[in-house]
């Protein structure tokens, strides 16, 4: 009992300091969504659940929430797959290996705006390099403009944003295989095992519960990314790439809509926080079957 | 009694100079949306030099992007922490205005008009409800840029209807080259450069009288059908570009014409720089209309402040600025991109000192002629009304092109579109 007490005297600051940053916002977006402010700053009325009914019955949220889960199922099998390389190369001894762990993780600490400059040059018709390199390498036989269709746009964000998270999901991923015993692997090449069936039968479920973490973490970090999103394509061409964070934006700060832009935010919310608590205990449950 | 009356005049007299010995400064803030280095420089160099001949005001910058400011000027305003001026453009006016925080200047603008006399154009946009709602600072108007000696090459004429302009990308593109460089991105740019072509077929105005929309008409259709025949001329990436893109597909010869308030500055740095071969021209107009038009922005300053003493300064400093031996300097922040608003402004040496504006002189003389036809989408009927704001900021004129640029739909429908967007934006 004193134990809990002493505890709990240690995390009241964290948790009241949570409470401010978190909660306060958290519980203004929610008394926002029963009013009709438009412009920020200015008054608003109660409207009751009149916000929640035209957001649910309305096309664009739902249109912004289909393209929300494509983005982050695009960017999860992305990064995922790199990352799982990238983990596994860095996880085998070579010269220079010291070098290229942390050579990995530059496209990372580069800040999101040089990230867009970059690419938004590369991508360019006018001096950038991908359209010259692709036509002369026969993939394409004219320049294209990779954010100039919906398909097009949607893919080259996902495939920039991976490329630019790839290394954190590596490196945690790395932290996972260090974590896995080499005896196991010692035994199971005694055993005639080979590299296919090791890592089918040792690293993949021995990796688990790092990539449920991942999953879990890398979702949520995914749904809420606007920096690129908007810094790129701001939602374009034709809001094929407007996901909930961007309309999000749009309503609030382009429409002058604070009310709906709060309820969107209220209901994302409430998407997001269903899907941790569905997944932490998809993971317990997981861990206890273990 | 003397001796009484002299104590008493020395003791008033004291009690003033102490007054004035101890008085403050009357401090303003001025927000303004000019954040490239050497903007602020030149803007902080007027700033040094105002508040050195005015030690009773001191004005201070504080640079905001214009990306920002919609969002942060109305929180600030909120918590009582808005600046006392704030720059603007026509549709952030009626924003500012719908939240009651822009104080009207119609006496300090009627005595700079009789002083300085403005461009009516340039004024027009903040003149409605009885009042004017901010002081034109500077304008920025479309026009379209070329080179001539590409033009000569192809054998062709500067174009001035929409056919010879047809005319004219269809010859310049090839061998890698595009004709025309024309955004479509859902962004400000592409606002601009539709409404160019929307003014250049007589569908200048969006709104009817009542406040309901004119937008889906037939001209407006043509304007967007044009547009988009022009488009499949550009560049495969231009439905995303800015106006950085296009300038610099310019710059390249990338594009043979563009579209864009100035090129002057990143074609005399990072192109041939050769003045004689820069051309620049009136946006082409329909077949059917007599002349060209164009876009163009007068951009304002706005007192913000409801303290007398403040509102007072701010008057002292506005007039001040608008003085042609200080005018001049402030227009080449950017040395050809802001253009006069008043006439003195138009013929002031400090303004035509520059070096690089006395280079491009006959261009930047053009881009003045053409921001004299220059109108406003939501500002040209002389009746303003509050949901040209969120149209604007939501770049609704530029989604209906991407409607047909992207979405593959035919002008009519997107148009029909556009105005059902602006319907329920209004109905709001």
């Amino acid at each position: 009992m004193k134990n809990t007490a002493l505890a709990l005297v240690f995390v009241a600051p964290a948790l009241l300091f949570l409470l401010a940053v978190l909660g306060w916002p958290l519980v203004q977006a929610l008394v926002f969504s029963f009013q009709d402010i438009g412009i920020i700053g200015s008054k608003g009325h109660f409207v009751g659940f009149a916000n929640y009914a035209e957001v649910l019955g309305g096309k664009h949220f739902w249109f912004a929430f289909g393209r929300s889960v494509v983005w982050v199922v695009g960017n999860a099998v992305v990064q995922t797959v790199l990352a799982l390389g990238t983990a596994l190369i860095l996880n085998q001894k070579f010269p220079g290996l010291r070098v290229a762990r942390v050579w990995v993780i530059l496209t990372w600490i580069v800040p999101t705006v040089v990230v867009v400059i970059i690419w938004r040059w590369l991508l360019s018709t006018s001096g950038g390099m991908i359209n010259p390199l692709l036509m002369e390498s026969g993939i394409i036989d004219r320049p294209v403009g990779f954010f100039a269709t919906r398909r097009s746009a949607m893919v080259t964000l996902i495939l920039i944003n991976s490329w630019r998270w790839f290394p954190f999901t590596a490196l945690m991923m790395l932290a996972g295989l260090t974590r896995i015993p080499g005896d196991l692997y010692e035994a199971a090449r005694i055993d005639g095992a080979g590299a296919r069936r090791r890592f089918t039968r040792i690293t993949w479920p021995l990796l688990q519960p790092t990539l449920i973490v991942l999953g879990i973490i890398g979702t949520l970090l995914s749904f809420n990314v606007f920096d690129v999103i908007w810094l790129m394509t701001a939602g374009g061409p034709s809001e094929a790439t407007e996901t909930l964070p961007v309309l999000i934006y749009e309503t609030a700060f382009k429409g002058y809509r604070l009310s709906e832009a709060a309820t969107i935010s209220v209901l994302t919310s409430i998407i997001l926080m269903g899907f941790a608590v569905f997944a932490t205990r998809a993971m317990t449950a997981s861990e206890a079957n273990r | 009694m003397t001796a009484f009356r002299f104590a008493a005049a020395a003791g008033l007299a004291l009690t003033l100079l102490a007054g004035s010995a101890y008085a403050e400064p009357v401090t303003l803030t001025w927000w303004q949306m000019e954040q490239p280095p050497q903007r602020v420089k030149r803007i902080q160099e007027l700033l040094d030099q105002f508040n050195k001949e005015h030690p009773d005001i001191q004005v201070k910058q504080e640079p905001q992007s214009w990306g920002d400011v919609y969002a942060k000027a109305p929180a600030a305003f909120a918590a009582g922490n808005g600046p006392d001026l704030l720059n603007s453009i026509p549709d952030f006016t009626t924003v500012i205005k719908k939240i009651g925080a822009v104080v009207p200047v119609d006496d300090l603008v009627k005595d700079l008009d009789a002083k300085h006399h403005f461009i009516k154009a340039t004024l027009a946009p903040y003149q409605y409800d009885g009042h004017t709602w901010a002081v034109p600072a500077y304008n920025m108007a479309l026009s379209m840029w070329y080179r001539k000696s590409m033009l000569k090459e192809a054998g062709l004429a500067v174009p001035k209807t929409w056919s010879e302009w047809k005319t004219a990308a269809q010859k310049l593109s090839g061998n890698g080259k595009y004709g025309i460089g024309l955004p479509a991105n859902k962004q400000l740019y592409t606002d601009q450069t539709v409404y160019s072509f929307m003014v250049n077929d007589g569908a200048a105005d969006i709104y009817n009288d009542d406040g309901s929309f004119r937008f889906d008409n037939p001209k407006t259709v043509a304007a967007y059908q044009t547009y988009a025949d022009l488009q499949k001329l550009s560049p495969p990436d231009s439905p995303s570009w800015t106006w950085g893109e296009a300038e610099a597909c310019f710059n390249s010869k990338g594009c043979g014409m563009v579209l864009q308030f100035t090129v002057i500055s990143s074609y005399n740095a990072q192109a041939e720089g050769d003045a004689a071969d820069l051309g620049v021209a009136a946006v082409p107009h329909a077949d059917d209309e007599p002349q060209s038009a164009t876009i163009s922005y007068s951009n304002g300053i706005m007192i913000t402040t409801k303290d007398k003493a403040k509102e007072k300064a701010a008057k002292v400093f506005l007039s001040w600025l608008l003085e042609p031996e200080h005018y001049g300097r402030f227009l080449n922040m950017e040395p050809g991109l802001f253009l006069p608003v008043t006439e003195d402004g138009a013929k002031a040496d400090s303004f035509w000192n520059d070096p690089v504006t006395t280079k491009y002189k006959t261009q930047v003389e053009t881009m003045i002629e053409n921001s004299k036809a220059g109108k406003l989408f939501g500002f040209t009927t002389g009746k303003v009304f509050p949901s040209i704001g969120a149209i604007s900021a939501q770049n609704v004129i530029a989604e209906t092109l991407q409607h047909i640029v992207v979405d593959g739909q035919s002008a009519a429908d997107a148009v029909k579109a556009g105005q059902a967007r602006m319907t329920g934006i209004a109905g709001k």
